[in-house]
């Protein structure tokens, strides 16, 4: 881990993080990564991912059930208009895609 | 292209909404088109903590179906896998998508190309994802702002990615126009572009003759050749758009080049008013969506007979309906092609056909059908902004216009003007036609005596044709035609003329 990874780690998130920061926080993750090395030691070889299977015929059926009120949905945002969840700032610079 | 020094390699992107009723994780309803905001939501599409996401089984039906039609390989487990990207379109910060194993892979489409031969595009995957929230972007005295509408967040989205195989903007057209076309056979989709239930995105690169070859379906340079970076174009909203976008873009890429510029890769904005593709941002770096497996659900097993299910769904595809058109009715090519673009109107026709050939051959009852519904019917129904089925021109009193077209009882243009006066007036066509007849036929009757009248009022007309103007025989027509309102057949009025006139 270094601070150029830090950083775009951050960037990707939408953190900005000031240099004080990035020298604080770079060796925290390198403890983590370390941590979570261990886990690579383990020899995995046969066995199988621990992920539960179920059949396809226990899907949920396509029946629409009845929503949250606008109400409900917008209590949690900060600021709203006619409805509508509002935020500030530019983000057409995003890499949004779908 | 095709002078130039440079190939055309692209690449499409296509995004289907599926049109089931409720969203891909969760129960919500789907139809969100002009609802209120933020009223089809609910715990899990606004990504709240400790809502789980439980997959809708018809949208993966759906899925398949789609990879079975496109001649994919299905894969026997369901993978879902995080997307992550911040932005506010996406409430959970990350996207529940397919990655290293998408459900359907390695399929193909064949579209026919502009020298009517067919060309096969390879399809690399189709995976089954969610859609965004939808956002309104603002900007009030140098404040920008956005609105977030969460109720698109969750619909079933399709992916279709096909392999950089499309070698020119017209394949690029057809192929989209193909892909549209089977959602709708196949009720996947109604796949409208102007309301975003379809969405395609092309990547384009051009590179130089000869100096590219594809290895392992990717585009590889030859030698040292620096292959050009590659352009993407969002915000298509039309079929017709997918061509003149890439045709724009594919000019400024080659002019640019040929100044000697180096070319970026870069997402570009098509401009519908403009005509023109814009910039939106450079990607200098591969996108880092950093999947990983979703652990919210489990794999989900597909069985044999879980597939065999699904292909009963399979209905008769464009293409091989155009194909039996030609074969089993002996139609032109231009003629299927209208025919079939629309599954509804094939149902039309062939319903329409059904019910002619109880009078005439199959075959002479398909062309008229045929000339009848893409000549007048499709006419009024522009004209009128009316949709083509039973209700607006009942069949069985098409086929009765028809039948008296064809035992000529009615000329074109009153059988035609017929149909427009039922259409207009909301009148029953049945019963007009049948009036119509009734009336022609006491006309017809008396057809000897009209043409008789009309020979002794016009003897200045009567004396020009003895004379050898023959011309004249024209305007004597007209006046028996106008007499017997259209009804009679103008050659049968013709002889009778010519007879007596001569006798």
């Amino acid at each position: 881990m270094d601070k150029k990874t830090l950083r775009h780690i951050a960037r990707l998130s939408r953190i900005s993080l000031t240099d004080e920061e990035l020298e604080k926080f770079t060796p925290q993750m390198q403890t983590i990564l370390d941590s979570a090395k261990v886990l690579q030691e383990i020899n995995t070889n046969n066995v199988k991912p621990m992920k539960r299977h179920i059949p396809f015929s226990q899907l949920r059926e396509d029946i629409p059930e009845i929503s949250l009120t606008q109400e409900d949905v917008l209590k949690n945002a900060k600021y709203t208009e006619n409805g509508y969840v509002k935020v500030f700032g530019k983000i057409f610079d995003s890499d949004q895609d779908s | 292209m095709e002078n130039s020094k440079y190939d055309v390699i692209i690449g499409l992107e296509i995004h289907v909404q599926s049109n089931t009723k409720s969203k891909m994780f969760c129960s919500c309803p789907t139809h969100y088109f002009e609802q209120e905001p933020n009223t089809h939501v609910c715990p899990t599409c606004l990504g709240l903590p400790g809502a789980l996401p439980v997959p809708n089984k018809r949208a993966i039906e759906l899925c398949i179906l789609l990879g079975l039609a496109l001649h994919c390989d299905i894969d026997d487990e369901i993978h879902f896998d995080r997307k992550h990207y911040f932005y506010p379109d996406l409430p959970k910060g990350y996207q529940i998508s397919q990655y290293k194993r998408p459900i359907c892979s390695d399929g193909y489409l064949e579209i026919k190309d502009n020298d009517g031969k067919k060309y096969s595009v390879g399809i690399e995957r189709i995976h089954q994802e969610e859609d965004v929230a939808k956002l309104l972007h603002y900007n009030q005295n140098g404040t920008a702002y956005s609105l977030i509408d969460y109720n698109k967040s969750g619909v079933p989205l399709i992916e279709i990615v096909t392999k950089p195989e499309i070698r020119s903007a017209y394949q690029a057209k057809k192929f989209a126009e193909m892909v549209r076309q089977i959602v709708r056979y196949l009720n996947i989709s109604n796949a409208d572009m102007e309301k975003g239930q379809m969405r395609c995105e092309p990547n384009i690169s051009v590179q130089e003759k000869g100096k590219w070859q594809y290895i392992d379906g990717k585009i590889s340079p030859i030698g040292d050749y620096k292959l050009n970076p590659k352009t993407e174009i969002k915000n298509i909203g039309s079929i017709s758009a997918v061509e003149k976008s890439i045709e724009y873009e594919v000019k400024r890429m080659v002019d640019e080049l040929e100044k000697g510029k180096t070319l970026i890769q870069q997402t570009r904005g098509w401009n519908a008013d403009k005509g023109i593709t814009e910039f939106q941002r450079s990607k200098e770096t591969a996108d880092d969506y950093r999947y990983m497996p979703e652990p919210d659900i489990p794999i989900i097993d597909i069985s044999i007979d879980d597939v065999k299910r699904v292909s009963n769904e399979l209905v008769e595809l464009p293409d091989e309906k155009e194909e039996r058109y030609k074969k089993e009715y002996q139609l032109s090519d231009y003629d299927c092609s209208v025919l079939v673009a629309d599954k509804d109107i094939s149902i039309y026709f062939e319903e329409l056909v059904t019910l002619l050939s109880s009078s005439m051959p199959i075959q002479k009852a398909a062309k008229s059908a045929s000339n009848w519904i893409t000549g007048t019917v499709f006419a009024i129904s522009n004209d009128r902004k009316i949709k083509i089925n039973e209700k607006n021109i009942p069949k069985s009193s098409l086929a009765l216009l028809i039948t008296e077209f064809e035992k000529k009882t009615l000329t074109r243009n009153k059988a035609e003007s017929l149909l427009r006066e039922s259409i207009q007036n909301n009148k029953d066509l049945k019963e007009l036609i049948e009036k119509t007849v009734s009336e022609s036929n006491i006309a017809l009757n008396n057809i000897d005596s009209i043409i008789d009248e009309v020979i002794n009022s016009n003897s200045k007309a009567v004396n020009d044709y003895k004379s050898g103007k023959e011309a004249t025989i024209g305007f004597l027509i007209g006046q028996v035609m106008q007499k017997t309102k259209g009804s009679a057949d103008p050659n049968k009025v013709k002889s009778i003329l010519i007879k007596k006139l001569n006798g």
